[in-house]
């Protein structure tokens, strides 16, 4: 990205700019500075719990569920940023993947759809009602918390009642043909030739990747994004410069549900069925990965890659306090402490200065 | 009358105050005596709302002593200064929007019975307190029901709920009609007659000169005139030593109005859902057309009807003299070209938290974006750049946040959307609010620039003196009708009389001012 070149253009004689900006100078986007203290934090954790469980290093039984777990949770947290971008929160954003996951369940075992074409229809069932939510919420001009509190109690009963009777064991069962290679594999199952991939790292992280790929894209490079983000930083600015911000709400909340959706499919993947537990406890989890990675919660600022290290940041202490052997209640304990110390390093640091660089105008 | 020699009742003496990289106040002083009013001058950046900040114990002054009736004080809190008989109408709103007038009014101290409010004193006391302002409110109404200016009013009536021996007003008149500014300024004389002592912060120099007894003038955080008798001082020296350099009124070269064809936005007898009735005016290319009225007078309402935000029930809309019907900004800005730079900039018109460019190039990226609405950077902010150079807009770069800038770059930036998405119609509202008066007089000049280079503009102000530096002609609402029509011949006085008569004009009017 180069455009500190004056560009010689015949007939433009327009005085030298008496500061001219040069994109160069300036040396890192912004929030990177955070993102890497979460890589560090990050690295000496990895390190610590290594060092102390050499177990913590076993790609088979830590590396393998770790990442599995990390690539589900970030499509989760992704799920919750599109929210967050434009100012709202989405609550119900386990209920979707669990509304998301009975169509697939449904796709597989009573219409036999193969794998991606179930998956798409899940997709579509979690945009449909991400944006019935989006619309809800902008026709009714009543909080997105509250409504997507409502949406989530309705499709908790909507989803259980489904579940009872259309199947027989609260679950559907019926995996089509590569589902259950996309739980096991690894990269080491890809093969380029004789190069083959890590076998710690599992397969199923390709469909976070993409999820980021697209999201990122989205945000980072095309107008609707740069909108969504504008609606999110001022409504009433956003709809004085023409930006149609109903039309991004409705937006926000069908790319929230979507990628919902896609996390459910990818726990169901992960646990080999489809029940209408799935999602039940991505709640809180999803706004810890975007927020530990730079997304405010008062929207217009979004992050792709700090929504992946947070969550990386929650999963790794997690596996590691489990390797430590920690039991079950005192490892949540532990997990809210430490997450706490990290929000507060990282974050209120950068509050202050922030706020300080504002007052002194 | 006035009393300059007696002892001052307010005295701040070698103020200094640092914040990360600036050095805000610089060994300011201010004297106030009791029974004058005060003006306090200076450029924006000057100094001045830190050292009203410090009078009322928001900021700890890093050095300098505050005396207070001849007692040395420390102000720690809001609370402190408000002990020590200091009130202050901030600049910034500081309202509860959710709470009623009568409790914004009585906030400081609500009555009580027992554990409850006294509904009944909350009430009254909230009335006398309107009722010095002669202001007809309903003490029920929620604040964010209120228009700004009666937000403003309201708060101005909350400082004067206490006595007080000193009264800050920062900018109390900045949302203000002339008519409103001078019962206020009625009132200010009313209370120095009794003794208190008022501060006077103000761009409008007009008032300054109308109400002020001294003056003190801050540069760069020093008081470079210290509480001297305004009468031995003229305009131009005040300037002068606000700005550091001699300031010459502006004038401007006539410019071409293209007078053949249709007009660029012709309205012509429009009614809209909000109040208005047949409203016909009409802009040409190159035009400055200024809209005066009264707050509520339905200006704004007018210009949100253009872009779509409410419903034209009867009457034509004509953009280039075909009927235009809009339904939204997008369809205003992408099909007409109609641009619209609102009234409250910080609200409306930037996204303080987003850097320049996305403030910018809102606009634009309809146009620049390419398959999948690809935005190309370089082109994106080739264009920004462009922008902000031919503005003039002082930032760090492209990344700024839109929140640090000066008041009047902020007003640039809101301005630069409109014309790199080259709109040919341009509403310009209440441009200069809260300007200092070197960056106000380039903003005029601005304004005119873009008129020579062929915009319809339409500006709604209320700064007489602006809309006659810059309209051409001078359409005049009242009570969400057009009063009347007065060209500009540049004379002050004769131009702001005739716009003055028509907003007093013949004919009673049913809706009282402060309603809607």
């Amino acid at each position: 990205m180069n455009t500190t070149e004056q560009v010689g253009q015949p007939g433009t004689d327009r005085p030298p700019p008496g500061r001219p900006w040069t994109v160069r100078s300036h040396r890192l986007p912004p929030g990177s500075i955070q993102r890497l203290g979460l890589l560090a934090i990050i690295a000496v954790l990895v390190f610590a719990f290594g060092s102390a469980r050499s177990s913590f290093y076993n790609q088979q039984l830590t590396v393998f569920p770790l990442l599995r777990d990390i690539a589900t949770f970030t499509v989760v947290g992704l799920s919750q940023m599109a929210a967050l971008s434009v100012g709202h929160m989405n609550l119900a954003v386990g209920r979707m993947a669990a509304f998301s996951a009975m169509f697939m369940g449904l796709a597989y075992q009573d219409w036999h759809l193969p794998l991606y074409p179930g998956l798409a229809v899940g997709l579509a069932a979690g945009a449909a009602i991400g944006s019935l939510t989006g619309w809800i919420i902008s026709a009714t001009g009543v909080n997105s918390f509250v409504v997507t509190l409502a949406m989530d109690f309705a499709l908790l009963g909507l989803v259980s009642l489904v579940y009872s009777q259309f199947s027989t064991t609260a679950a559907f069962t019926t995996q089509p043909a590569g589902m259950d290679g996309l739980r096991t594999y690894s990269l080491a199952d890809l093969c380029a030739g004789n190069v083959c991939g890590s076998p710690a790292i599992p397969q199923i992280l390709l469909f976070t990747g993409l999820a980021m790929l697209v999201v990122g894209y989205l945000y980072a490079r095309t107008r609707v994004g740069r909108e969504l983000l504008l609606v999110g930083s001022n409504i009433r600015a956003a709809r004085l410069s023409g930006i149609p911000d109903r039309r991004r709400v409705i937006l926000a909340h069908g790319l929230s549900g979507t990628l919902a959706g896609l996390a459910g499919f990818m726990l169901a993947v992960t646990s080999g069925s489809f029940t209408a537990g799935i999602g039940s406890q991505f709640m809180i989890p999803s706004f810890l990965g975007p927020i530990l990675g730079g997304t405010l919660l008062t929207g217009g600022v979004v992050s792709v890659v700090g929504t992946l290290l947070g969550t990386a940041l929650v999963q790794v202490i997690r596996q590691g306090l489990t390797t430590l052997g920690v039991g079950l209640e005192s490892l949540d304990v532990y997990l809210g402490v430490i997450l706490l110390l990290t929000l507060s390093a990282g974050r209120i640091g950068s509050v202050v200065s922030h706020r300080r660089a504002v007052k002194t105008r | 009358m006035t009393d300059i020699g007696s002892d001052p009742i307010l005295l701040a003496d070698g103020l200094v105050k640092d914040f990360p990289g600036v050095r805000a106040l610089n060994g300011a002083t201010l004297r106030m005596s009791p029974g004058s009013v005060h003006a306090l001058l200076g450029e924006n950046g000057a100094g001045k709302s830190t050292l009203i900040k410090i009078l009322t114990g928001l900021y700890q002054p890093d050095a300098g002593n505050l005396v207070v009736g001849g007692q040395p004080i420390t102000l720690h809190s809001a609370n402190d200064a408000a002990a020590a008989g200091i009130a202050v109408v901030h600049q910034e709103r500081n309202l509860v929007p959710e709470f009623s007038v009568a409790e914004n009014i009585t906030l400081n101290r609500i009555p009580v019975r027992g554990v409850l409010v006294d509904r009944a004193e909350m009430r009254a006391r909230a009335r006398r307190c309107l009722d010095l302002l002669d202001l007809d409110l309903d003490l029920d109404a929620p604040v964010n029901r209120l228009s700004v200016a009666q937000a403003q009013l309201v708060e101005i009536a909350r400082a004067l709920s206490s006595e007080n021996r000193v009264l800050l007003l920062d900018e109390p008149t900045s949302a203000l009609t002339l008519q409103e500014s001078d019962r206020l300024f009625e009132l200010v004389r009313r209370l120095r007659d009794q003794g208190t002592a008022i501060l006077l912060v103000s761009h409008k120099l007009e008032e300054v000169f109308a109400v002020c007894d001294t003056v003190t003038v801050l540069r760069d955080g020093v008081s470079v005139l210290e509480a001297a008798p305004l009468a031995e001082h003229s305009r131009d020296e005040v300037v002068t030593l606000m700005v550091g350099r001699s300031h010459q009124a502006a004038s401007f070269e006539p410019h071409v109005v293209e007078r053949d064809g249709p007009a660029a936005l012709e309205l012509d007898k429009v009614s809209t859902a909000s109040g208005h009735r047949d409203i016909s005016l009409d802009v040409r290319r190159g035009e400055i057309v200024g809209l005066y009225g009264l707050v509520g007078a339905g200006r704004t309402e007018l210009a949100k009807a253009l872009l779509g935000l409410d419903r034209v029930v009867s009457g034509e809309v004509r953009v280039h003299g075909q009927r235009a019907r809009v339904r939204d900004v997008r369809e205003a800005l992408n099909r007409y070209r109609i641009g619209y730079v609102p009234e409250n900039r910080k609200e409306e018109g930037l996204f303080l938290d987003q850097p320049l460019t996305m403030n910018i190039a809102v606009t634009v990226w309809n146009r620049i974006q390419r398959a999948f609405g690809y935005v190309p950077r370089a082109r994106e902010r080739k264009l920004v750049q462009e922008y902000t150079e031919s503005l003039g807009i002082r930032a760090s770069g492209p990344d700024q946040h839109a929140g640090l800038l000066s008041g009047g770059n902020q007003q640039k930036v809101s301005l630069a959307k409109w014309l790199a998405a080259k709109t040919e119609i341009l509403i310009i509202d209440e441009p200069t609010v809260g300007i200092d008066v070197r960056a106000k007089s380039a903003f005029h000049q601005l304004i005119w620039q873009l008129a020579a280079d062929g915009l319809a503009i339409l500006l709604i102000t209320s700064d007489l003196p602006e809309m006659v530096t810059l309209a051409e002609r001078i359409v005049v609402m009242r009570d969400f009708q057009i009063a009347g029509s007065v060209p500009n011949d540049h004379d002050y006085e004769r131009t702001s009389t005739a716009v003055i008569r028509l907003i007093h004009g013949s004919g009673s009017s049913n809706r009282k001012p402060y309603e809607r």
